[in-house]
């Protein structure tokens, strides 16, 4: 008891006027500007595909890219949230990723349907995999950075959404970059390790997210 | 100050200013509100004092997470539930770290807790119809006196097989002696 007491004179002589962490809404937001901007010059530097302006006439891939981009919001959305200890008292909010990667579920499996079977195959593999990766690393560093300064207590989400909003550049990168109409390939190399590559973020949150 | 005229909000804004007083006030209203939901969960006061100390040490960390634009207790407690699973997952892992495995310790039971009422001499002939490994297994455990794992060293078999392989030898013998 005598510690708790000293513990309290201690705690209360450290009452500083503390700088209060931005709104999840425009720490989220700083993320999405910056990341956008990121990927439009990764694109320019490593240039889109010759046939973007062919392929946006395509209902599919508009759908696709239109629903990564929701997905990279709302990951992004989600990640701010789960950075703070009570999610802001914005549960239902931090948890939108999930319903929105069950609705990508079907979209991508209509896009499998509606594929062109004489569509160009990719002659890439794990490639798409490892750039997928790369073009994410840094989104993914400067996230977690950010999140350290708060106090998440769901640190697996946390990480695991972060991962996901940085993956989800990659793959926007991805299908923007390489001329590719296999959707297998897609499935395959783009998105399945995206949930490993979850995984693996669930296990750096409860690393880096530590307090 | 009673909890029903606290007002936390408040405080944490006051606080949060460099108010040392309001800190102070708040920091004493959150252990009052905090030591009941702590003291149902675990044994012990001694444990109770540690974790608030940890917890109070989280606010303070944490304080910045805030605004008084949301209530303080769900953000409050949200703090000191993630410290309470920190702090029981540590406590029951370290109680598992220390547990002694039963077969480290069943040659110092003195004597059977339940009556014998056949004797491993009594059934060996039905013991011997067993496969041979099932049979080579009981007689170890049961005849030699040997534990699950001085046999699984003796006939080179993992500790959990020779458990598996006992356990269908006593259904099977369970079965036969039923019919008798």
């Amino acid at each position: 008891m005598r510690k708790l007491e000293q513990l309290l004179i201690t705690l209360s002589r450290d009452a500083a006027i503390a700088n209060p962490a931005p709104h999840p809404y425009i720490l989220s937001m700083k993320w999405i500007v910056t990341a956008a901007i990121y990927l439009a010059v990764t694109l320019l530097v490593f240039r889109w595909r010759p046939d973007l302006m062919q392929k946006l006439q395509d209902p599919w891939f508009v759908a696709e890219i239109a629903a990564l981009a929701v997905i990279f919001i709302a990951t992004s959305l989600s990640a701010a949230l789960l950075s703070f200890p009570d999610l802001h008292q914005m549960r239902r909010l931090a948890l939108a990723p999930a319903l929105l990667l069950a609705l990508f579920l079907p979209l991508v499996f209509f896009s499998w349907s509606a594929a062109n079977p004489l569509a160009i195959l990719s002659t890439h593999t794990y490639e798409c995999t490892l750039c997928l990766a790369l073009i994410a690393l840094l989104p993914a560093t400067w996230i977690f950075f950010e999140m350290r300064k708060n106090a998440s207590t769901h640190s697996r989400w946390a990480g695991a959404m972060a991962v996901l909003s940085a993956l989800s550049i990659g793959a926007l990168w991805l299908r923007l970059h390489e001329v590719n109409d296999s959707i297998g390939h897609v499935i395959e190399w783009h998105y399945l390790p995206m949930i490993g590559f979850g995984i693996v973020g669930a296990w750096l949150g409860k690393i880096l997210l530590k307090w | 100050m009673s909890d029903q005229i606290v007002d936390f909000e408040v405080l944490m804004q006051q606080a949060l200013q460099g108010d040392q007083r309001a800190y102070t006030d708040l920091l004493q209203a959150t252990v009052r509100l905090l030591r009941p939901y702590l003291a149902k969960r675990l044994s012990f006061t001694a444990e109770t004092d540690d974790l608030m100390q940890e917890i109070l040490i989280s606010i303070h960390k944490a304080r910045h997470t805030y605004n008084s634009a949301r209530p303080y207790k769900p953000w409050v407690y949200a703090i000191a539930r993630f410290r309470l699973q920190d702090y029981l997952r540590v406590h029951y892992a370290d109680r598992l770290h220390h547990a002694l495995a039963l077969s480290e310790v069943e040659n110092y039971f003195p004597q059977d807790v339940t009556p014998v009422v056949f004797s491993y001499e009594s059934i060996s002939g039905e013991i011997a119809k067993l496969p041979p490994k099932q049979a080579a297994i009981l007689k170890m455990m049961h005849h030699e006196g040997a534990t699950a794992k001085e046999t699984a060293q003796k006939i080179g078999m993992q500790v959990s097989a020779v458990k598996v392989a006992a356990h269908r030898a006593y259904k099977i013998l369970r079965a036969k002696l039923e019919r008798i």
